[in-house]
């Protein structure tokens, strides 16, 4: 058995040559490297530079000076201790209501429900459509004049500005928007793992007696742990890195941005200047590569201690 | 054999309550359901109603109904906004990233998914540290300028041809391929790439379209990319173009609404066919632990 369990496509029995496959092998392995892991592992050599958008033009390396300049240099790094802080901020509301509200989507839709599988597909269709499809409509919908949700705003004798108004306000319907385009994701993977969850646990349960919401916490929840540690994870790393709604509801502006789309605003001349920052974008980024590595890695251990309590 | 119940007389007691509360907690479902689907059916809805509505009349009352709806917006947009130009770019870059993504794949999860090559374990160790290495954002961009490749098609192609998920689900479900069968292609004398594209390809049929699907919703979808290396018009995907449209024409919703739905419409058409593809490759390997 351990023979065959060899590699007999170059063995004795074998007609194929070694050679054709390392060469077929070979475009794909170069590209890989060329274009994602070698410029991913370059970010952290350039943050030490001094880096533009020029072809050709002198890249010198200035030390730490980008980090400097990031964390204690005057107002601006005042602006970019705030992004920060802001990154977090929408990492954790959007976590904890998206987690939260695809949990609930998918325990409701998990029932034998006339019209679920149509629930479940409109649930899911932003997903799919992209952050300008989705930034666009919800542009339409918040028109601060006379628009669909200024009327409803209306009724109740109340009235906002909403993506145009104080930065805090548009902040946070950006993080409504978030959470209505990626809770499908959330309530499609609970779903996969519900159906995981054999039937016969709940028959025996309800045999004894248990209601829904015993059930749940004695059945359900211990149950879908894997499911549960995927989206907590995903959630969280996904909304640490997510900026593009930002860019197609508000722009860049004041008081709003996160860290993304500051690496995005300094690098491409998009920010209060109109220079490529490419070193301190690189640098920038390193700030939220660490971000996203700390809280990951302290999520991660969260996640594999709940399984083994679950688990074991 | 009977089940043992701790007081068979209680449980009979409650059956009739049970169904009741069952069917109460139906009907709160659909009620939470109901509401939720609001926040999704009324933006769709208030984009088609906006899209058939004359300016002026959308002018006058953004949120009011479209009473003799028409599809002028449709045909404005179409011509404004460069639409046929950008939909092809669009076509041309999805179409040809996707293709040569996955044909190169299928070589490198190939062997990989049967450790044909020392190492062949590290090469796919290489995919995975990738999810968590910092963006690619700012090399990538000085790589594609030193080439003499910014603002061509063939340099923004070139950032779409890798996917390190994409090949992590070819090379688990490429495991799955009995080994015999590259044992009887070799004996039997078949080539390599005909084993590949005729034998195996077939087989991992589910495997290859979950990762077609995504591939491609991903980059007819991007924003960031083509707003970054492509400043040429001529070369703007449809994403893109949007917003530029937007940009432009600001304050005409309806033609931007119209603009959103044609946009929108291939995709929809898209999942409708391979909705399961798509969402058996969001959850591939999400459940098992």
């Amino acid at each position: 058995m351990a023979i065959m369990q060899k590699n007999y496509l170059f063995g004795s029995a074998g007609k194929w040559r070694r050679l054709t496959p390392l060469m077929l092998l070979i475009p794909g392995v170069f590209l890989y490297l060329l274009i994602a892991l070698g410029p991913s592992l370059a970010t952290s050599v350039y943050s030490f530079t001094d880096a533009s958008g020029l072809r050709g033009a002198a890249v010198n390396w200035i030390g730490l000076d980008n980090y400097r300049e990031f964390l204690f240099e005057g107002l601006a790094s005042r602006d970019n201790i705030d992004a920060t802080l802001r990154t977090l901020r929408f990492s954790v509301l959007v976590t904890f209501i998206q987690f939260t509200l695809g949990l609930i989507l998918a325990l409701l839709l998990n029932q034998k429900l006339k019209g679920r599988t149509f629930f479940r597909t409109l649930f899911f269709i932003p997903v799919i459509l992209g952050v300008v499809i989705q930034g666009l409509m919800w542009k339409l919908f918040l028109q601060p004049r006379g628009g669909p949700m200024a009327t409803i705003f209306d009724w109740f004798g109340t009235q906002s500005e909403f993506l145009g108004g104080l930065p805090g306000q548009a902040f946070n319907w950006v993080i409504v928007v978030q959470i209505w385009a990626n809770v499908g994701v959330t309530m499609v993977i609970f779903l996969a793992g519900m159906q995981t969850i054999s039937e016969d646990l709940y028959e025996a349960a309800r045999i004894d007696g248990a209601d829904g919401w015993q059930l749940f916490k004695s059945i359900t929840w211990p149950q879908l742990t894997p499911a549960i540690n995927t989206n907590f994870l995903l959630n969280i790393i996904g909304s640490l890195q997510a900026w593009q709604l930002f860019l197609v509801l508000i722009g860049y502006k004041p008081g709003t941005q996160v860290l993304g789309y500051l690496v995005y605003a300094e690098g491409f001349g998009q920010g209060e200047s109109p220079a490529f920052r490419q070193g301190f974008a690189a640098a920038a980024s390193i700030v939220l590569f660490l971000l996203v590595l700390v809280i990951g890695f302290a999520a991660n251990r969260y996640v594999s201690w709940r399984e083994d309590r679950y688990m074991a | 054999m009977s089940i043992p119940l701790k007081n068979p007389v209680a449980a009979l007691d409650k059956a009739p309550s049970f169904s009741t509360r069952s069917r109460n907690v139906k009907i709160a479902s659909y009620v939470v359901l109901s509401i939720f689907s609001i926040f999704y059916i009324w933006p769709l809805f208030m984009l088609v109603n906006t899209a058939l509505r004359p300016l002026t009349e959308y002018l006058r009352d953004p949120a009011g109904l479209a009473t003799n709806p028409s599809l002028a917006n449709f045909a404005d947009a179409w011509e404004l906004a460069n639409f046929p130009q950008y939909m092809l770019n669009s076509a041309i870059y999805t179409v040809t990233a996707t293709a040569i993504f996955v044909a190169t794949s299928l070589f490198v999860a190939f062997p990989i998914a049967r450790g044909y090559f020392k190492g062949s374990g590290a090469i796919l160790t290489l995919y995975v540290v990738a999810l968590f290495l910092p963006p690619a954002l700012i090399p990538q961009f000085q790589l594609i300028l030193n080439l003499g490749l910014f603002n061509t098609r063939p340099g923004f192609i070139m950032l779409f041809l890798i996917n390190p998920i994409g090949m992590i689900i070819l090379v688990n479900y490429m495991k799955s391929i009995p080994r015999e069968l590259d044992e009887s292609a070799a004996v039997d004398g078949s080539s390599y790439t005909r084993f590949v594209f005729s034998v195996i390809f077939p087989l991992i049929r589910p495997a290859v379209a979950t990762v077609t699907v995504l591939h491609a919703i991903g980059i007819w979808n991007e924003l960031i990319l083509p707003t970054i290396y492509l400043t040429n018009q001529d070369l703007y995907p449809i994403t893109r173009g949007l917003i530029v449209f937007e940009g432009v024409y600001g304050s005409n919703w309806p033609g931007i609404a119209a603009a959103v739905l044609m946009l929108m419409l291939p995709i929809l058409v898209l999942f409708m066919f391979l909705q399961r593809y798509i969402i058996g490759g969001l959850t591939a390997g999400a459940v098992k632990g």
